[in-house]
């Protein structure tokens, strides 16, 4: 987050500095009341999301999710591994080390390329914050346009490299030593 | 907005029930979102203000030959690069979505753009290749670049034909 911020505000400083040199001090001011307008509408509902963010985290552990993954195969498996990526809490630093560590336990790749797509398309914790920031009617439409995606994403890997292709099959061509690299 | 905020504290409440009754851990929860708040307030803010200079300073000439609904193609394929090049954090993106669409862009910009963001996202490429390897890396990058080209062009259709 503090990498986000820091890019942030260096933009910031710089598009501040583009409205002053091309529409002066009005320019500026326009853009700051937008902000504030933005910021007045949205802060009780970024205080709710907040709140479903923080109860999502507590309700959906890690082995739970964990479970759901190992249990189902074929096109459930699918569904259910798109589904829990969906539902995963936490950033990349998170699901990632978590899809990492079925690295031993033989699961299909098809299932954790579900896992992945799904975290990264629907991410339901993120769900309250798009919806207060973008508003209902394009968060709709994003979710309704991308929500095949996972599922294909895992039905195509499936088709090409079959069931017993493992994700430790596909890994194996140097994610181990860079993984180790990047822990050591 | 009024209903969105209903409809989310609703939800929030919701869960709170359900996380007390369940297992009773929701004032972890509560203490887990409001960590997660005050941490985020600063690149929130910033993001906000981010928003109204941008708003302000897109050229409407730009906007109506790049990012309307009148760009097509150039329009869903600037998307999904803004989205690749955008690596921040979803606190920061969402109000930057947000000021381009109040300037006029499209909607298969839009949803090309998210699309770009959730699948392509530079910051997260390297948690790719360093956990999984360059084979992998690969795979999910030629994976995803249809796919999010795909959600912005069926975006713009709709807009076409319905909008």
């Amino acid at each position: 987050m503090k990498q986000s911020t820091i890019i942030v505000y260096i933009t910031l400083a710089v598009l501040i500095a583009a409205a002053f040199l091309t529409g002066g001090r009005a320019l500026v001011a326009e853009g700051l009341i937008i902000s504030a307008n933005t910021a007045y509408k949205s802060a009780v509902m970024l205080i709710a999301s907040f709140i479903i963010t923080g109860q999502l985290n507590v309700l959906l552990t890690m082995d739970v999710l964990e479970r759901w993954l190992e249990k189902f195969s074929g096109l459930k498996a699918v569904l259910v591994s798109s589904l829990a990526g969906g539902l995963f809490p936490g950033g990349p630093y998170i699901y990632y080390p978590f899809v990492f560590g079925f690295k031993d336990k033989n699961l299909p790749l098809y299932i954790l390329i579900s896992f992945l797509f799904g975290k990264q398309v629907y991410d339901f914790a993120r769900l309250p914050m798009e919806i207060t920031l973008v508003g209902w009617d394009l968060t709709l439409i994003r979710y309704l346009i991308t929500l095949p995606i996972p599922i294909l994403a895992g039905l195509w890997t499936k088709r090409f490299f079959g069931s017993k292709d493992t994700f430790n099959h596909m890994t194996k061509a140097g994610g181990k030593d860079d993984s180790n690299n990047n822990h050591s | 907005m009024t209903q969105t905020t209903i409809i989310l504290s609703l939800a929030g409440l919701i869960l709170i029930i359900i996380n007390a009754k369940k297992t009773g851990r929701h004032y972890e929860g509560l203490k887990s979102g409001l960590k997660q708040l005050i941490n985020a307030t600063p690149l929130i803010i910033g993001a906000f203000l981010l928003a109204g200079i941008i708003e302000v300073l897109i050229p409407g000439e730009f906007v109506q030959n790049w990012l309307s609904k009148e760009a097509g193609i150039r329009g869903v394929v600037l998307g999904s690069l803004g989205g690749m090049l955008l690596a921040i954090g979803p606190y920061a993106f969402f109000p930057v979505v947000s000021s381009i669409w109040a300037t006029g862009a499209g909607l298969g910009t839009l949803v090309s753009l998210i699309a770009g963001w959730c699948l392509l996202n530079l910051s997260r490429m390297s948690y790719e290749a360093a956990f999984f390897g360059v084979k992998f890396f690969v795979f999910k990058l030629i994976f995803s670049i249809p796919f999010s080209l795909a959600a912005g062009f069926i975006a713009y259709f709709l807009e076409a034909a319905l909008l």
